[in-house]
C-alpha cells in the first residue's frame, strides 16, 4: 500500500464529483487528510443502487491481506454508467489499482474513490473512460 | 423518451379549454384560463442554482444558522446508523431536490405526478377543485400530502401531513423534520427551462423559512425509471462506521 501527500488530487475530477460527495455524507467514515493506493484482487463488483461498490483483497498497512470495501461515495448506477462503468467492468480475480481516502475506524478496511480517480490496471491503463457523471 | 406533449393537460388545447371552462363553471369549481397553466410536462435535469453544476443554494448545512437549538440537539443525538436511508428509505422533500437526479412531470386534469429519478419515488399532487378527499386527521405520510393549484403561470404545490422524519430536512447531516413541516413548491417555465422555487417551514427545527430557487434544463440523457434499491448495498457503508453507542446491544436489522 502506498501513501500520497495530502492534497494530491485531480482538480477537474474533484469539481465534477464535489456535488455528490456533499450530498452523500461520508463525513466521519473516511480520512479526508490521507490518501492510499491499493493493488489488489477483485473479489466482488456490485453495480447496483443506491451505490455501487467493489470488494478487493489487498495488503493493509501492517502487511496483512484484508478485504477492502471500495466506495464511490454518493454515486449511483446512473452516474457511474456515464463514466463508462457497467456490470461487467470488474471481474473476480483480476488485479487492479485503487486510490482513495482510507476509512477512519480501526480494524475496518475501506477506501473512498473520488475526484475522478478511477481504478486502473497495474500497468496504469484506464479501465473506464471517465468523464462527467452528469 | 416519451413525447412531452402526450402529458399535456387537456385544458391547454383552445377548443377543449373553452368547453372545459364552461363545464367547470357549471360545476361551481374554480376554472383556469388556458394560458395560466404552464407546460411542465417532460423530463427535467436536476436543478441548478446557476452557473452550470451548482447545488450550493439548496444545502442546509450541518450547523446552518437556520437551525434551532432543538434541531442541533436532535442532530447530535441521532445515530447515523439509524437513518432510514440505510434501509432504502428515500429522502423526503425538500432534501430530495438537492440530489443530482433527473425527474419527470406528468400533468393530468385532476393531478400532477412527479417521478423522481432516485428511489422510485412518485409523488401525486392533487389539484384543487376536483373534489379530492382530504386525509383523515390521524393520517400522516412519508412524502406528506400534496395539493396544487395553477396560479400566475405556475403550479403551486403545498405539502404537509409529513410523518416525523429523522432525515426529513437533510439526510446527510441527520437534520430531522417534524409533523409541522410544510413545503411549498412553485414550478414555472422560463423559456426552455423549468424554474423550481421551494420554501420549507418547520417551526420546531427552523428559525425561519428556508428557501431556494433552481433552474432545470430539459433532460437530454436516457431516462432510467427503475431504481431498485438493494438493501445490502444500502447498508454496505455501515460496516465502516464506528458505533455511536457501543454499550448498547448490537443492531439486528430486518431483511425486508
Amino acid at each position: 500500500m502506498r501513501l500520497f501527500p495530502k492534497g494530491y488530487l485531480l482538480l477537474a475530477g474533484v469539481l465534477v464529483s464535489a456535488g455528490l460527495e456533499a450530498h452523500h455524507s461520508t463525513r466521519g467514515i473516511y480520512d479526508e487528510d490521507r490518501e492510499i493506493e491499493l493493488t489488489g484482487k477483485v473479489i466482488e463488483w456490485r453495480f447496483i443502487n443506491p451505490h455501487p461498490y467493489l470488494i478487493i483483497e489487498a495488503p493493509a498497512e501492517d502487511g496483512t491481506v484484508q478485504q477492502w470495501d471500495v466506495s464511490y461515495g454518493g454515486a449511483a448506477v446512473v452516474h457511474l454508467r456515464r463514466q463508462g462503468y457497467a456490470a461487467d467492468t470488474f471481474k473476480p480475480g483480476e488485479t487492479i489499482v485503487v486510490r482513495g481516502k482510507p476509512a477512519l475506524a480501526e480494524g475496518v478496511y475501506g477506501v473512498l474513490i473520488e475526484g475522478g480517480r478511477h481504478p486502473t490496471r497495474p500497468d496504469g491503463t484506464q479501465i473506464v473512460s471517465g468523464g462527467s457523471m452528469f | 423518451m416519451t413525447n412531452r406533449k402526450d402529458y399535456r393537460s387537456a385544458l391547454s388545447r383552445p377548443a377543449e379549454s373553452l368547453a372545459a371552462g364552461v363545464a367547470l363553471a357549471l360545476l361551481g369549481t374554480s376554472g383556469f384560463a388556458a394560458d395560466e397553466i404552464p407546460d411542465l410536462a417532460g423530463i427535467w435535469q436536476f436543478g441548478s442554482c446557476g452557473g452550470g453544476f451548482n447545488l450550493s443554494c439548496m444545502i442546509l448545512e450541518e450547523d446552518d444558522e437556520l437551525l434551532t437549538s432543538r434541531a442541533k440537539a436532535y442532530r447530535d443525538a441521532i445515530d447515523e446508523a439509524a437513518q432510514p436511508k440505510y434501509d432504502c428509505a428515500p429522502m423526503s422533500v425538500p432534501h430530495m431536490w438537492t440530489d443530482p437526479y433527473a425527474y419527470s412531470i406528468e400533468q393530468h386534469e385532476d393531478r400532477v405526478l412527479i417521478h423522481y429519478g432516485k428511489d422510485d419515488v412518485v409523488r401525486t399532487v392533487w389539484l384543487e377543485g376536483h373534489g379530492h378527499e382530504e386525509p383523515a386527521v390521524n393520517e400522516f405520510f412519508y412524502f406528506g400530502h400534496s395539493t396544487g393549484r395553477y396560479e400566475d403561470g405556475a403550479l403551486v404545490v403545498t405539502t404537509d401531513r409529513f410523518t416525523f422524519d429523522p432525515q426529513g430536512l437533510n439526510a446527510d447531516f441527520r437534520i430531522p423534520s417534524s409533523t409541522q413541516k410544510q413545503v411549498v413548491e412553485r414550478f414555472s417555465r422560463d423559456g426552455e427551462n423549468l424554474v423550481l422555487e421551494v420554501t420549507t417551514t418547520d417551526t420546531f427545527f427552523l428559525k425561519e423559512p428556508w428557501s431556494f430557487r433552481v433552474t432545470s434544463r430539459p433532460f437530454q440523457g436516457e431516462w432510467e425509471d427503475s431504481w431498485q434499491c438493494d438493501l445490502e448495498a444500502a447498508r454496505q457503508s455501515l460496516k465502516l462506521l464506528p458505533p455511536m453507542y457501543p454499550d448498547d446491544p448490537p443492531i439486528e436489522r430486518i431483511e425486508y
